[in-house]
């Protein structure tokens, strides 16, 4: 959980690069994962993926992300398999049947192309947040709120995500421990019904609450202690400035790119 | 530059009461000046008018009065939580936030932050991320980051209040640079302990107004004012506090050296000796551990085959470093984490197979921060919280007198987080006095309390004490844990390295050289005294300088205070 949707301190290749080349990464996966729909060409990205995560040793972090996100990956395969068993497709039958409800007539056609068509939207997803998360790993929120100014991103804004990125980490961490301190002192949250832990759950928001808007004013506080004005202009310690790893990876997303369009070409089964 | 606070009034709003009163004071150039007060006497509202969050930040309030700080002047604040104080990934990152603001050019920026790295001697820092640093060096590095801004003033809020004897020292050694370099500092803590080698001055607050002025030795003859300002003061002040009751014309002293000097010639060891003698009784153990072991999923060991026993009615001091494993232990004895390796057992029966809030009944713990805690809608719900959790039995007429004896009836119907810290924390403990458990267990339980309010909870453990529980604590405050524990256990790298009475282990010297923690004052000063049963506490220690005074007339009472 510590470790959840953080940046991890490592010093790959991955980690090195400019944070401008990791969003330009980002941008172009997103794009690209929302338009394509040919599972060879989807089966190829995740090759691409994989390859960079091994490259940046963030691979025992995306098997964790894996497993946060298995349950919505199931439901949007089993979402995807159920609307296409209503739907008759050319191919191999699983099975098939004609039923009637209230006069009217249903065919329920369970086929292989239904388990593919769950596999690929599964898939889409799964690579989206993937995109994400990878630049995440690898980009810590200063690089992050640098890389947003050196696209001219105002400095409010980028300070925000920035801030955003860093503050995450500290609720993840307040929750767990609230959860601890209320089971320390009789919170039933482990045996207990499925509504009683509801429940409980609910009760135990309010001290996050309390302690996130106390986190929110320390945080103000400090911003005036540092003198910080978003109408005046801020100077920089560090710059940033890519390099030939910069170049060879975005040479490496401009190809992977390009050849998972052709695979989308000529591979795409209409779903 | 000198600053002065002339007739500075202040009330949130118009309906609420003044919370400062015609405050006048200087904070004079190139000094430490220490504001000190009981919980909830406006301390904290008062750093808020001199770094100008009043009226920039909070401007509802009605603010009178005069505090001379143009727009030039520089006053920044280091705050008690470094971690929602510094903004940056890496400490290079953090110390350049503020100077990055100021709009300085690149190369001065460089210059600054080299200068505070070499200052504060954190060079070896520079290059981690601030999220991997122990207390004491974040806590630096806050400070680093204020001082590259090279403010006119630095302003510090209880600087060391979470941190572990280490980082205290760290801090210790940060502020003695800083006043090697004559920089004008405030700081703004009632534990005048840990500092009062480098302060200069004292300024005492209480119900708003100024009720002290003067210099730290002054405040430290003044025995009444402490006591009304709830000031912790270092113990060796506290041994001459209670001499002086007891001895009549004691010399001052402030330090060890000078207090042996005081009182080597005219103290008789062996009566001394005899006068002391506290028992050494054993007890069933209510608690046990055997072989545990915990490893984290990374990999990391935090506890390496400890073995230890708790002993019914016994008060258990569990001592380390932070990282050494003693939050992991606790939170294995009451069944937040399950052990790699090895077993707890309560009563001789394994808690393994119990929840959390099932082993609740049994052990409980009670975190170290307050607001962890709270979450009922009043004062009087959140005291009887665990008694409801647990379906423990109790009469509004019990909860009601324990919120009278603790002060706390007044405040009844109002929103536990709206209370002052030290009261929060005060409240979480007391509502362990409705559970039905048997072990205790209270994690920095003097966090955010001022004198008065630590006294009622030592109140607190001996009462629990003398009703045959067992309570095991962990403080950092190294003289209360040998003023009130039976039993310590060291532990030091996820390793035990010692369990024993208090006694037995003060002899130890080494043991706590190797996990850097320093003996308190009274127990030092009865071992360079030659006690052969060491005192742990200043009350004791007098009785027994008393008891053994040589026949010279000295007897009989001072006149201090």
């Amino acid at each position: 959980m510590g470790d959840f949707l953080q940046y991890v301190e490592l010093n790959s290749f991955l980690h090195r690069l400019d944070p401008r080349t990791k969003f330009v990464f980002f941008i172009i996966m997103s794009v690209l994962t929302s338009f394509v729909k040919s599972g060879v060409a989807l089966l190829f990205l995740f090759l691409v993926f994989l390859a960079i995560w091994l490259i940046g040793r963030i691979g025992k972090y995306m098997l964790v992300l894996a497993n946060k996100v298995k349950v919505l990956l199931l439901f949007i395969f089993l979402l995807w398999l159920v609307l296409g068993a209503f739907t008759i497709n050319e191919g191999p039958t699983i099975y098939r049947a004609a039923f009637t409800i209230f006069s009217n007539h249903y065919v329920f056609s369970l086929d292989w192309f239904d388990f593919y068509k769950g596999a690929v939207y599964a898939l889409r997803i799964f690579l989206m947040i993937s995109a994400f998360y990878t630049v995440i790993l690898t980009t810590n929120f200063s690089q992050i709120i640098l890389g947003l100014q050196s696209w001219r991103v105002p400095y409010a804004v980028a300070f925000g995500v920035g801030l955003v990125f860093q503050i995450i980490p500290m609720i993840v961490q307040e929750f767990a421990t609230i959860m601890e301190a209320q089971k320390s002192r009789g919170l039933e949250v482990d045996k207990c019904s499925a509504f009683a832990k509801m429940k409980n759950y609910v009760i135990i928001s309010l001290p996050l609450l309390f302690r996130v808007l106390s986190k929110g004013h320390a945080i103000s506080l400090a911003m005036h202690y540092y003198k910080l004005n978003f109408k005046v202009k801020r100077t920089s310690y560090k710059m940033i400035k890519a390099t030939y790893s910069d170049a060879l990876f975005a040479s490496v997303t401009v190809i992977a790119t390009v050849l998972t369009i052709i695979l989308q070409i000529n591979y795409y089964i209409q779903i | 530059m000198s600053f002065k606070i002339e007739n500075v009034s202040y009330k949130y709003s118009a309906d609420t009461p003044q919370i400062l009163k015609n405050i006048n004071m200087e904070i004079r150039e190139a000094e430490v000046t220490a504001i000190v007060g009981p919980s909830g006497c406006g301390k904290s509202t008062l750093v808020s008018i001199l770094s100008g969050v009043i009226p920039t930040l909070m401007n509802k309030g009605e603010l009178s009065g005069s505090f001379q700080a143009g727009e030039e002047v520089m006053i920044s604040v280091v705050s008690q939580t470094p971690e929602n104080q510094l903004f940056g990934y890496g400490v290079e990152d953090a110390l350049a936030f503020g100077v990055e603001n100021m709009g300085l050019a690149s190369d001065e920026i460089h210059e600054r932050v080299e200068s505070v790295l070499d200052l504060l001697h954190i060079q070896h820092l520079r290059k981690r991320a601030v999220s991997t640093l122990s207390g004491g060096q974040r806590q630096a590095v806050c400070i680093a980051s204020v001082l590259a801004m090279r403010p006119n003033l630095v302003i510090m809020d209880e600087p060391v209040s979470s941190l572990d004897p280490q980082g205290k020292h760290l801090i210790q050694s940060v502020l003695n640079q800083l006043r090697a370099t004559g920089q004008t500092t405030v700081i703004v803590d009632n534990n005048l302990d840990w500092f009062s080698g480098i302060v200069d001055h004292v300024v005492g607050i209480d119900n708003g107004e100024v009720v002290f002025d003067g210099s730290r030795d002054e405040f430290f003859a003044k025995f009444d004012v402490q006591h009304q300002l709830g000031v912790i003061i270092p113990q060796e002040v506290e041994i001459y506090r209670e001499l002086s009751k007891r001895i009549k014309g004691l010399q001052p002293f402030s330090t060890l050296d000078e207090a042996y000097d005081a009182l080597h010639d005219r103290f008789e060891k062996p009566e001394a000796a005899a006068a002391l003698d506290p028992s050494e009784e054993h007890a069933e153990n209510v608690l046990e551990v055997t072989d545990l072991s915990k490893s984290f999923q990374d990999g990391f060991q935090a506890l390496n085959h400890i073995d230890a026993g708790f002993e019914k009615g016994k008060i258990i001091s569990i001592l380390g470093q932070n990282g050494s494993g003693k939050t992991t232990l606790v939170k294995h004895l009451n069944g937040l984490y399950r052990p790699t390796e090895g077993r707890v057992a309560y009563l001789g029966a394994e808690t393994s197979d119990k929840s959390v809030a099932e082993i609740s009944r049994d052990i409980i713990l009670v975190f170290q921060h307050p607001e962890h805690m709270l979450f009922e809608e009043n004062v009087y719900q959140e005291l009887t919280f665990c008694a409801r959790a647990q379906g423990v039995p109790f009469s509004e007429e019990e909860a009601l007198s324990v919120l009278e004896k603790y002060d706390l009836l007044k405040d009844k119907e109002e929103l536990p987080v709206n209370l002052s810290m030290g009261k929060k924390h005060l409240l979480t403990i007391l509502s362990v006095l409705f559970s039905s458990a048997n072990v205790i267990i209270l994690d920095e339980p003097t966090l955010g309390m001022d004198l008065h309010l630590r006294n009622q909870l030592e109140g607190i453990i001996k009462h629990l004490k003398d009703k045959g529980k067992t309570v095991i604590l962990i403080s950092h405050e190294i003289p209360l844990v040998f003023k009130l524990s039976d039993e310590l256990l060291v532990l030091d790298h996820a390793s035990k390295l010692e369990e024993g009475s208090v006694q037995q282990l003060a002899d130890n010297e080494a043991l706590f050289e190797k996990i850097h923690i320093d003996l308190p004052p009274v127990v030092r000063l009865s071992k360079k005294l030659g006690f052969k049963t060491l005192a742990c506490d200043a009350e004791r220690f007098a009785d027994a300088i008393a008891a053994g005074i040589k026949n010279d007339g000295f007897t009989g009472g001072a006149s201090n205070g």
